[in-house]
């Protein structure tokens, strides 16, 4: 499916160690509030994720970071009352590639989601963005600093402003600090629909466009502030069959451009048709990971409902089928 | 086949000729051409209309409406509504004319004093209205009957007016004096009108209250303090009607419990006339207060051609309700 490749080269996952701690020793990135600190120095001293014992979650086991994952997610769960919506849930996401999210209803995707944008707060695990221990408590800490944007099913746009007003919304350039920047903000909008290969004009009230155009400027946004991962929730519900494809090639551009794209989807076709990778929630468990080779529908419905990854999956770890969709081998070594 | 070209030909053409008057759904063209109606009808109806005395007069008589429905389009604009400008407007009158008058403060003192309590209690209908979750229609209900109360308790239910050979001067700094022949009201009026509109179309404060007017959640989802917004627009037709209160003592050398009856729907209808919908989200300041104008002409015209005042709710009504077919927006049609 995929043959853009990042331009770090990945090792077999079993034999990379020393990178991460070494990255983890480095104390709290320079940028980091005094919040982060108690997190940071956890992160050094000790593994805080790591429950042994219990190894619910295949994927990556320590509580390290990959290395050259953009962002890890580890052991992170999130409970509602007594219910477990997302359990010990441990994944990587790599710049330029798209993964495919699914799972049955109440399985913990849009949990999941919104644990990595900041609208619920983990009640346990840890984050490392670029290899460093982050916290994500609030939707602006998740936008400016792990630069996560999320593309909602019901979009987040205001009917009545203009498509920049839109993509501007709560960072708008500004002169003198307090007045807004309307030249400014009206080009840049201009140059990011053109980069998104859209006729869409700036100026357009967003409520005359049609969802697929207003999922555009949703996206636009995650380009226009340089957005490194792409959340998307159920992103097709609201456009037409006849554009689903347009919105696929879309996908496939926002990969060429560097961005990492989290697809959450019932239409488990257009998985099959963008995605690198497959991971399969379950009851709010990482149940597998699974390259995108010669999947089936029928192959992802078998896995949704708690079935054997194929031969292909080899115990369902992203990094593991990651790097035999760039070595194209079935085994661990080649 | 001709004719069925003919009719689309003629279809488009008298689309662009309506959006050529009328612009979009919240465009200020709307309400200039209610007002250039109005004036067109007033001089057929009575040559003395178009008269610079006359026009002096309207316009100073309909300042303090034109500032009360400045505060209440920002109010109307995220989508909630103020009855209560009104008993403000009487409250922080009388208050302005208490404390002159009988505590010796100075003009400027009560102004400012008038001013402040405008503020606060726009605060606290801001507060009980986001904190509480009580709606907007309710609370200022609420403050709609209180501060008349307030008002009447102020000289036992009398009104306020300096007596008769007493050095108290009653003119607040002069407000209603006039310059350049034009009443000072009308200068405060401008200044508040343009003010508020450059607020609204030039910051990004602005921007947000129509984003939260049009689509709360996609305010919340960029991370606006949706509620803030909200307090802050309590304050301003607060703090506006409080203005207007004082513009009114000083212009009519007193003031009475009642001075503002009726005005809080008058302000209402005038920012309906003037393209903003009940939903909030679009519309203009500029056309908020023209057409709180064209109320003030329509009282106008009734006095000029000699009919009883009883006429007046009639002619609001209808061109009430001729504003509200404009104000159902293309979203309807479509």
């Amino acid at each position: 499916m995929s043959t853009a490749e990042p331009s770090q080269a990945l090792g077999p996952p079993a034999s990379s160690v020393a990178g991460p701690r070494h990255q983890g020793a480095d104390g709290p990135p320079a940028g980091s509030s005094v919040g982060q600190a108690g997190n940071s120095a956890a992160a050094d001293s000790g593994p805080p994720g790591e429950r042994t014992g219990q190894r619910a979650s295949p994927e990556p086991s320590g509580p390290e970071p990959s290395p050259g994952a953009l962002l890890s997610v580890r052991g992170v769960s999130k409970h509602f009352g007594p219910v477990k919506a997302v359990d010990n849930v441990s994944l990587d996401f790599y710049p330029q590639e798209v993964i495919g999210l699914i799972g049955d209803n109440g399985a913990g995707k849009s949990t999941l989601l919104s644990v990595l944008t900041g609208y619920h707060r983990a009640d346990e695990g840890s984050f490392f963005y670029k290899g460093k221990p982050v916290s994500i408590t609030s939707p602006r800490e998740s936008r400016n600093k792990l630069r996560i944007e999320m593309i909602y099913q019901q979009l987040q746009l205001a009917r009545d402003l203009t498509v920049w007003e839109n993509m501007f919304l709560g960072e708008e350039l500004r002169i003198f600090g307090f007045v807004s920047d309307r030249r400014s903000m009206r080009r840049r909008a201009g140059e990011v629909l053109e980069r998104l290969n859209s006729k869409i004009r700036p100026g357009d009230i967003l409520g005359n466009l049609s969802g697929g155009e207003q999922q555009i400027v949703a996206i636009g946004r995650a380009i226009l502030f340089d957005r490194d991962i792409i959340l998307m929730d159920e992103p097709t519900a609201a456009i037409s069959a006849a554009k689903v494809e347009d919105f696929l090639q879309l996908v496939r551009d926002l990969r060429a451009l560097g961005k990492t794209v989290i697809l959450v989807s019932h239409r488990l076709e257009d998985i099959l048709a963008v995605a690198d990778a497959v991971a399969v929630l379950v009851l709010g468990k990482l149940h597998c990971v699974v390259p995108n080779q010669d999947l089936t529908v029928s192959d992802l419905v078998h896995l949704m409902f708690g079935g054997q990854a194929p031969a292909t999956a080899s115990g369902g770890n992203l990094a593991q089928a990651r790097w035999q969709l760039r070595h194209g081998g079935t085994g661990g070594g080649a | 086949m001709v004719s069925a070209v003919l009719t689309r030909e003629q279809g488009v053409s008298w689309g662009r000729l309506g959006r050529l008057l009328a612009g979009n759904p919240g465009s200020v063209r709307r309400p200039v051409a209610f007002l250039a109606l109005a004036v067109v009808a007033s001089t057929i109806a009575s040559p003395s209309f178009l008269t610079l005395a006359n026009l002096k007069a309207l316009l100073t008589s309909s300042s303090f409406l034109m500032v009360l429905a400045c505060g209440e389009a920002y109010v109307v604009l995220m989508g909630m509504i103020d009855l209560g400008v009104e008993s403000m407007l009487s409250c922080a009158g009388m208050l302005a004319a208490w404390l002159v008058v009988f505590h010796g403060f100075a003009g400027w003192e009560g102004f400012l004093c008038a001013l402040a309590f405008g503020m606060v209690v726009g605060g606290g209908v801001g507060l009980v209205v986001t904190r509480l979750r009580v709606p907007s229609f309710v609370v200022t209900l609420g403050t709609y009957w209180g501060l008349l109360g307030i008002a009447l308790l102020f000289n036992a239910g009398n009104y306020i007016a300096p007596s008769e050979g007493s050095h108290v001067t009653f003119t607040f700094g002069g407000i209603a004096n006039t310059t350049f022949g034009v009443s000072n009201l009308v200068f405060i009026m401008l200044g508040v009108v343009v003010v508020a509109q450059l607020a609204l179309s030039y910051t990004p404060v602005g921007l947000w209250v129509k984003a939260v007017g049009s689509n709360e959640q996609a305010g919340k989802a960029v991370g606006l303090r949706t509620r803030d917004l909200k307090v802050m627009a309590f304050v301003i037709s607060g703090s506006l009607a409080a203005l207007g209160g004082v513009m009114m003592s000083a212009w009519q050398a007193s003031i009475y419990p009642t001075s503002g009856s009726g005005m809080s729907l008058q302000a209402i209808a005038g920012v309906i006339l003037g393209g903003i919908p009940f939903t909030g989200g679009r519309g203009t300041v500029v056309g908020a207060a023209i057409g709180a104008l064209v109320i003030g002409v329509i009282n106008d015209i009734i006095v000029l051609v000699g009919l009883s005042s009883n006429y007046e709710y009639i002619f609001v009504a209808t061109v009430l309700v001729l504003a509200g077919l404009q104000a159902r927006g293309s979203e309807f049609v479509k």
